[in-house]
């Protein structure tokens, strides 16, 4: 029998880290203006358009020169409905039973080149991202296309009222445009220049981008939140070997680092350094098993749980994941997320059980399905050629050895990655998803509706689609949840893209660091940065 | 000997061509194009979206028809543009390059004087213990990759100065002393390894011509040492020395990557792996082109040194 070691000292451990995580979050503490914070973001961002981008890298670098008509509240650790704020819309109202959304927008906002920004610029952007016949821009890949796919129309009557029309109700809609992903472009400004430079209304301007070097920018005077923000500039610098960016932020040369960042990089960093204080948090990051359902034998839903039950989720837990994750559904477990399955039901979904008992149940299924000693089940593994990957495919593979499925591992360059995941080219393959915001919508439609081009299993089910458009337009948020955990449960029972767990966040920063704050339940929409100050 | 360089220009140019063409087709050999890098980072594939894409950067044509087109415009200077910054291929080479010469100039020069001394001294006290001394030195600096050296290094600073060179560039015409002092350290773990394979080349070429009679005779005259070892030895024990250098310097303006990396310095080697990986390919071609053409003419260069080094060698006569 296999035995576990005891969660207690991990559990200890996080409790340790999460203690210093106060002094940074909320501090008492009248915020010094001035100083340059410097931080290393995950790589270097394609491109300073976060329209046509999917990674954080993006988010986290283009962000400080933008803003959203709202965003979430930066303060506020749980993002929802509630916490989202006003940035460049003064106001906003839902009206005809949520079919029009109307924003009510700033007058004193200046682009960085000076141009007043008006309504002209919101439709302008949310068209070109809708891909709308009539829009004035075309973006070159558009990510987020499906987010807006609800909007009929949107309408500027004047220069500081925008209307956007829905064919149906969706509250969902708010969510997505308090995203990092929802920034607004000036309509005067070429798309193409969003490549290299960027022209925002946000709090800070461009001073310089050297691709692959660093990105920085300077504090924007005529910011239009009087006081903000705080630092005279932020210099984003890419370091892409892991070991030189712990030295770089032990030796103060960064002020904080920590974009994707394991437990033990943050425990290592403060080691070499103690005064680091050390945050730990949720992401809404999972690691998922994509099973192609286009292929045989996984059509078969037994081959599917057998694969689910096998994989122990608690060995995954101190295992690759050194013990920084939660386990849940499709969606972001409680308390972190808002929509995940409750606690108790998380607590029976496949592989979350006695691992003797999963796995000979596993056995039982294979056995059932055609599969025995005599007749493993082979097939390949395939996941992304880097290590945050391959450390959980390889434990995978240890795993369904257990079980008598002799799985071979493959590595996929990761340039070729999500064209292989999108032609379904693999059998099956462990991913990760990071979601932009947590929300229902979100979440499903992009990774399990028919036909979506990020379904990457080619899961496909009617019933399934039918109840995510329902939720959509339920405007009770009660009942909406309800909805939404069914739609889970049977996800789940279905092995749609069985979920290992939900994987944490680790930020090391200094002391003098304050306001630099984290969302447990997206790590996307918390990089305007214009709150942060330095106690120098 | 005009002659004869002019038949090597004719030969290095030939090569040249012939390594367009392989680097053109490996590229393209590679799984997966720009357009799979781009959607790569948008999370998805939109097969018409890519068609699109293909047709507007031109590789949707047949490979032959897209090297034509390339060598075309290099003959004529246009180097292109990068598929990811969507900026002049120079624009983004040009700054780069300084990075990695000044890079390779000082490891080069601290492994030249590092090595040649130490691997004359080695030869000149053959079975001393300074030899022996020198030789296991040298042999660690085979042994140690210069990049592991040099993570070691950052490591043991930050720990015990809670100190490391800076992670962003300086340029020397910025702060020439600041600019040193962070070239300092990767030159220092690039140069060793270097300096022991010259050492060691240094040594057993010394080793060979102190066993020549004109240095017996140079000793028998009742020269002094330094004399007969720098004067005559040396001078005729320097082709292989010379060729090494000739070699390491085209290694290191190519084969840097990792110590680019670990002191995050923004130079070719670094910035060739990244294009690679993006499928960057006017970035790649035009890169790998000028790594050749170092090699190339660093190998001319090498060549025509023999005959000043060496007298009896006459180039272009039968």
């Amino acid at each position: 029998m296999i035995r576990f070691r005891p969660l207690w000292p991990l559990a200890a451990v996080m409790a340790l880290i999460a203690v210093p995580l106060l002094p940074l979050a909320a501090t008492s503490q009248a915020p010094k203006p001035g100083g340059v914070l410097v931080t290393s973001p995950l790589s270097a961002t394609p491109s300073l358009s976060p329209h046509e981008e999917s990674t954080i890298a993006t988010v986290q670098q283009a962000s400080p020169c933008f803003n959203n008509l709202v965003y979430y509240d930066p303060t506020k650790k749980q993002e929802s409905v509630d916490t989202i704020i006003p940035e460049l819309a003064e106001k906003w109202s839902w009206q005809d039973g949520h079919r029009n959304l109307v924003f009510l927008l700033r007058r004193d906002v200046k682009w960085h080149d000076g141009k007043p920004f008006t309504s002209a610029d919101v439709k302008y952007t949310f068209d070109m991202v809708r891909a709308a016949p009539d829009a004035k821009g075309r973006l070159k890949v558009n990510p987020r296309k499906l987010w807006y796919e609800n909007i009929e129309a949107i309408e500027a009557p004047d220069p500081y009222t925008v209307v956007f029309r829905l064919k149906k109700p969706q509250p969902a809609l708010l969510p997505m445009l308090a995203s990092g992903y929802s920034p607004v472009y000036p309509a005067h400004v070429p798309l193409a220049e969003f490549k290299n430079k960027c022209i925002g209304t946000g709090p800070f301007k461009l001073k310089e981008n050297k691709p692959g070097e660093y990105v920085e920018y300077v504090k924007n005077p005529d910011y239009f939140v009087k006081g903000r923000p705080y630092l005279d500039g932020i210099k984003f610098v890419i370091i892409r070997d892991r070991s030189t960016q712990i030295a770089a932020v032990q030796s103060g040369q960064l002020d904080v680092a920590g974009s994707g960042w394991n437990r033990t990089n943050a425990e290592d960093a403060k080691k070499g350094a103690p005064k680091l204080v050390v945050m730990e948090a949720d992401s809404n990051v999972n690691d998922n098993v994509l099973i192609n359902f286009k292929k045989a034998p996984f059509s078969d839903r037994r081959v599917r749980r057998a694969i689910d039950l096998a994989l122990d989720r608690k060995g995954y837990l101190v295992g690759p994941r050194q013990g920084a994750a939660t386990f849940g559904g499709a969606l972001l477990p409680k308390p972190a997320g808002v929509w995940g399955l409750p606690t108790a039901e998380v607590a029976k979904l496949p592989g979350m059980g006695d691992p003797t008992k999963q796995k000979a149940e596993a056995r039982k299924l294979l056995a059932e399905a055609g599969f025995g000693p005599s007749n493993p089940l082979k097939f390949t593994l395939s996941t992304r050629a880097l290590s945050i990957y391959v450390d959980t495919a390889s434990w995978m593979v240890d795993q369904l050895q257990q079980v008598g499925i002799e799985a071979t591992l493959e590595q996929i360059e990761t340039g070729v990655w999500h064209p292989k995941m999108t032609r379904l080219e693999y059998q099956v393959a462990l991913n990760l998803t990071g979601v932009g915001i947590d929300d229902p919508d979100a979440q499903l439609f992009e990774n399990y509706r028919c036909g979506s081009q990020r379904n990457f299993s080619g899961y496909c089910s009617e019933e399934i689609d039918r109840l995510m458009v329902e939720q959509s337009q339920t405007l009770d948020r009660a009942k909406r949840l309800a909805l939404v955990n069914e739609i889970d449960r049977k996800l789940q029972a279905d092995g749609a893209r069985p979920i290992l767990g939900w994987g944490k966040q680790h930020w090391v920063a200094w002391p003098h660091v304050k306001g630099w704050a984290l969302h447990e339940n997206s790590i996307y929409n918390v990089s305007r940065r214009q709150d942060v100050w330095l106690d120098k | 000997m005009k002659i004869y360089i002019f038949k090597r220009l004719i030969i290095a140019g030939v090569t040249l061509l012939g390594m367009s063409m392989l680097i053109f087709v490996l590229m393209r050999l590679a799984p997966g194009n720009i357009t799979d890098i781009i959607f790569e980072s948008a999370g998805y594939v939109d097969e018409a979206d890519r068609h699109r894409l293909e047709a507007e950067l031109g590789i949707d044509k047949p490979v032959a028809v897209q090297y034509m087109v390339w060598l075309g415009n290099f003959v004529r200077g246009d180097l292109g543009k990068s598929y990811r910054y969507e900026l002049p291929a120079w624009e983004v080479i040009k700054p780069r390059l300084p990075v990695t010469l000044e890079l390779a100039v000082l490891a080069l020069g601290f492994s030249v004087l590092l090595g040649v001394p130490t691997g004359v001294m080695s030869a000149t006290r053959r079975g001393h213990p300074v030899d022996y001394v020198l030789r296991v030195f040298s042999l660690a600096g085979l042994s140690m990759p210069s990049f592991w050296l040099g993570m070691i290094v950052i490591l043991l600073l930050v720990r015990s100065l809670g100190w490391i060179p800076s992670m962003t560039y300086v340029s020397p015409f910025e702060n020439l002393g600041a600019n040193l002092f962070q070239f300092l350290l990767p030159a220092l773990a690039v140069g060793y390894r270097s300096s022991a394979l010259i050492m060691r080349i240094t040594r057993s070429a010394m080793l060979e011509v102190l066993r020549e009679d004109y240095i017996r005779t140079a000793w028998a005259k009742g020269q002094r040492e330094t004399q007969v070892v720098w004067r005559h030895a040396f001078k005729n024990a320097s082709l292989p020395v010379i060729t090494l250098i000739g070699i390491e310097f085209a290694f290191l303006i190519g084969g840097l990557i990792v110590t680019e990396t670990v002191f995050n310095l923004p130079g070719v080697a670094r910035y060739l792996v990244d294009a690679i990986q993006g499928r960057d390919y006017p970035i790649v071609q035009n890169l790998a082109m000028l790594i050749a053409v170092v090699v190339v003419t660093a190998n001319l260069i090498v060549d025509l040194l023999y005959t000043w080094l060496d007298p009896r060698i006459k180039y272009g006569q039968a």
